[in-house]
């Protein structure tokens, strides 16, 4: 791999990085666990690079990378991850919008989110940052009836979860 | 407001625990290595390769008196000769669809076919190990019963024995092939197992969708 391959891949991600560490929030509960999976993810991206061609996105083609490394090629056996995790690392927004209600509000969607299968993260995931049913279908594999179908079924297991 | 307009909200804010990483400290993530599960599917699978044909091989150049006795067993050469490019085609015929499979799997597929390409390559190295303990089977039947005919210490022995020990004999060896064989699968079962369960659980899972 040449070095301007490298200089123009690691600029792209230090400018898409949020990407990443949105993936790894939904997927990960915890500090190690969240830089565990944003390096394995960031050599996923790296290695897949060298055949990125410039017709789609970088975006687009890191949603794919990121969450096909976070549901098929992660292994969390480095360090066990378990739900209990979760509230000593609560979600924390920056100290301008901080917003008690509004944080408390968050951590319990989290917390809420955490319980999803990986699948339904995924398929949250991708609502989330605005992606349109087609997109969710090809990211995923899955036909774009079957896509809205399981959306509206995870709204309602949310709904369920969070006012039991 | 629904649920998720709330975390929608947020989203895109970046999260306060996790600075902003720069240039600097990305770099060294690319030397760092992969530990994914294609990554350890990949030195399995070599493990496995190299474990089979030792253990095929070494003892046929290591060992005088097995290479005399398979010598006696197939007393027509060309059969032997046949016999090893046989084996060593298969290996390589093996070695090939691992290296194709291997090819075929693209973190950019999409979820499923993703998915599917891994379980591809794990079916390929376990019908490596199916051929491998098949063949081992086949070796113990074929070298017991060349004892039982040619060697005269096993059979003076066998020919000593009345019908009850030599059913015994029969049952007993014929377990301890059965256990050993088991094992290995159930070894390999376990160390597949625990690598794609994940991997499993979430195939399933999108399979599920499409009922």
């Amino acid at each position: 791999m040449n070095k301007e391959l490298e200089h123009s891949f690691v600029e792209l991600l230090e400018k898409h990085q949020n990407i990443v560490h949105k993936v790894c929030r939904l997927y990960t509960n915890n500090y190690d666990a969240h830089n565990d999976l944003f390096q394995e993810i960031t050599i996923q991206l790296w290695k897949a690079y060298p055949k990125f061609r410039g017709d789609s996105k970088f975006s687009t083609w890191m949603y794919r990378v990121g969450l096909n490394t976070a549901i098929t090629l992660y292994r969390k056996s480095k360090r066990r991850i378990s739900t209990q995790d979760f509230e000593g690392v609560a979600f924390k927004m920056k100290a301008e919008d901080y917003d008690d209600t509004e944080e408390q509000q968050l951590k319990v969607l989290y917390k809420a989110v955490h319980q999803l299968n990986d699948i339904e993260k995924a398929l949250i995931f991708l609502y989330l940052e605005d992606k349109d049913y087609r997109e969710i279908s090809e990211t995923l594999g899955i036909s774009e009836v079957n896509a809205r179908v399981k959306m509206n079924r995870i709204k309602t297991k949310l709904k369920t979860i969070l006012n039991p | 407001m629904d649920e998720l307009d709330i975390l929608k909200k947020s989203w895109n804010q970046p999260n306060a625990e996790h600075e902003k990483l720069s240039v600097k400290d990305i770099y060294p993530m690319l030397q760092k290595k992969s530990s994914s599960i294609v990554k350890m599917l990949f030195y399995i699978s070599i493990a496995e390769l190299i474990f089979w044909s030792l253990i095929n091989t070494l003892p046929y150049f290591y060992s005088d008196e097995f290479r005399q006795k398979l010598e006696a067993i197939y007393t027509n050469e060309y059969i032997l000769t046949a016999l090893t490019v046989l084996s060593y085609s298969i290996i390589l015929l093996f070695i090939y669809l691992l290296y194709k499979s291997y090819k075929s799997i693209s973190v950019t597929d999409n979820a499923k076919r993703l998915m599917e390409s891994i379980i591809k390559t794990r079916k390929i190295i376990k019908y490596y190990v199916l051929y491998n303990l098949i063949m081992a089977g086949i070796s113990i039947i074929i070298g017991l019963y060349y004892s039982l005919h040619n060697d005269p210490n096993v059979s003076v022995q066998f020919s000593d024995f009345n019908t009850k020990q030599l059913v015994i004999s029969f049952a007993v060896i014929g377990f301890f092939t059965i256990v050993f064989i088991a094992s290995i699968w159930l070894f390999y079962r376990l160390i597949y197992g625990l690598l794609l369960k994940r991997l499993n659980k979430n195939y399933k899972e999108l399979k599920k969708l499409e009922l």
